[in-house]
């Protein structure tokens, strides 16, 4: 069995060789004052996988929306299933640039999210969805379109399914079209189901 | 003898929202009432074309990326050029305390999506004070 490194950092994982006092200085500096040495500790702490969940922490304290964006980046560096959850619980968020920043940041790391969106399809709350829904759209996975059809064919909550027409319309190939009529039939009222509908069949139709 | 008729400048609207279909629907459904659309795809965008034209009316989303419908709306606020120009929010949050945040960031009227045609002609002729 191979070794498996630790992700949690402590005090005395920093002391010794001089990458660990460098590690151990960016972690202090991601707290400081200045603005500007936060966001230069932020870039430079992205060649340290094991500081992520040190940055997940500073993005959701951090004020600065320059700041912020450097965490995001650095945070799609390492991409790994940790930092996608930590993203992940970033959508429940009430501060709309967290969420559509951590909505941006799951977009850049398909691997990683992949295996959290599922959850977060059948998330109880409609935005946390709609948001799982926004990322599918964007994401460069091959079973993307397929888990947007499915989206389409059990979603209860109209505003997902129109997320997942939208995203459809993008990404959509011929065999989701079953699943956009299915969808018609579901919603006989709605003036703007019917339109993004027809919209998504005739853009899917034009590819 | 009738009189001659009056033309009405149509009232100019800016949708921002990062929903292709939803800016196609909203330009759709306003265009065939006689509103001028013009589309923004985020609060960035929104913002400048706010900014660089005169606009009747502003239809902003909540959740879009690079700027978010609340930010967009309160640099809008904080502008004396344009801060006096109505804005609609309509977002998918449907819980009070987004009404209230949406408010509070300057927005003078707040729908939830989907939206029915009617309803949002009759609110942007409301908001405009529009006749068309």
């Amino acid at each position: 069995m191979g070794l498996v490194k630790s992700k949690t950092l402590s005090a005395g994982a920093f002391g010794g060789d001089d990458g660990g006092r460098d590690l151990s200085a960016l972690l202090a500096d991601l707290a400081a004052r200045d603005s500007s040495v936060r966001r230069a500790a932020a870039r430079d702490l992205a060649n340290y996988p094991q500081a992520a969940m040190a940055l997940c922490d500073r993005l959701e304290k951090e004020a600065s929306p320059s700041v912020r964006a450097v965490l995001f980046t650095s945070l799609i560096r390492v991409q790994d299933g940790e930092v996608a959850a930590r993203l992940a619980a970033c959508l429940r968020s009430d501060d709309a640039q967290l969420r559509n920043g951590a909505i941006e940041a799951l977009q850049e790391m398909p691997g990683a999210v992949a295996p959290h969106l599922q959850a977060l399809l059948a998330d109880p709350d409609s935005d946390v969805r709609i948001f799982a829904v926004n990322i599918l759209g964007a994401l460069r996975h091959v079973s993307a379109p397929q888990w947007l059809a499915d989206v389409v064919r059990v979603e209860g909550h109209i505003n997902v399914c129109a997320a997942a027409v939208d995203a459809l319309a993008e990404v959509g190939g011929l065999e989701a079209i079953d699943a956009l009529e299915d969808l018609r039939r579901r919603f006989p009222g709605e003036a703007f189901m019917a339109f993004a509908i027809e919209t998504a069949i005739r853009r899917i139709r034009g590819k | 003898m009738t009189k001659p008729a009056i033309p009405i400048k149509a009232p100019r609207v800016l949708v921002v929202d990062d929903g292709i279909t939803m800016r196609l629907y909203y330009r759709t459904v306003l265009e065939a009432a006689g509103f001028v659309v013009e589309e923004a795809t985020n609060g960035v965008e929104g913002y400048e074309k706010a900014l660089a034209q005169r606009f009747d009316l502003l239809i902003v989303d909540i959740n879009m990326p690079k700027m978010d419908g609340y930010s967009m709306l309160r640099a809008i606020r904080r502008d004396a050029a344009v801060q006096g120009v109505p804005a609609l929010t309509i977002s998918t949050e449907a819980g009070q305390a987004d009404a209230i945040k949406a408010y509070e960031s300057g927005a003078n009227y707040y729908l939830v999506k989907p939206v029915a045609p009617e309803t949002l002609t009759d609110v942007a002729r409301l908001m405009t004070g529009s006749g068309v």
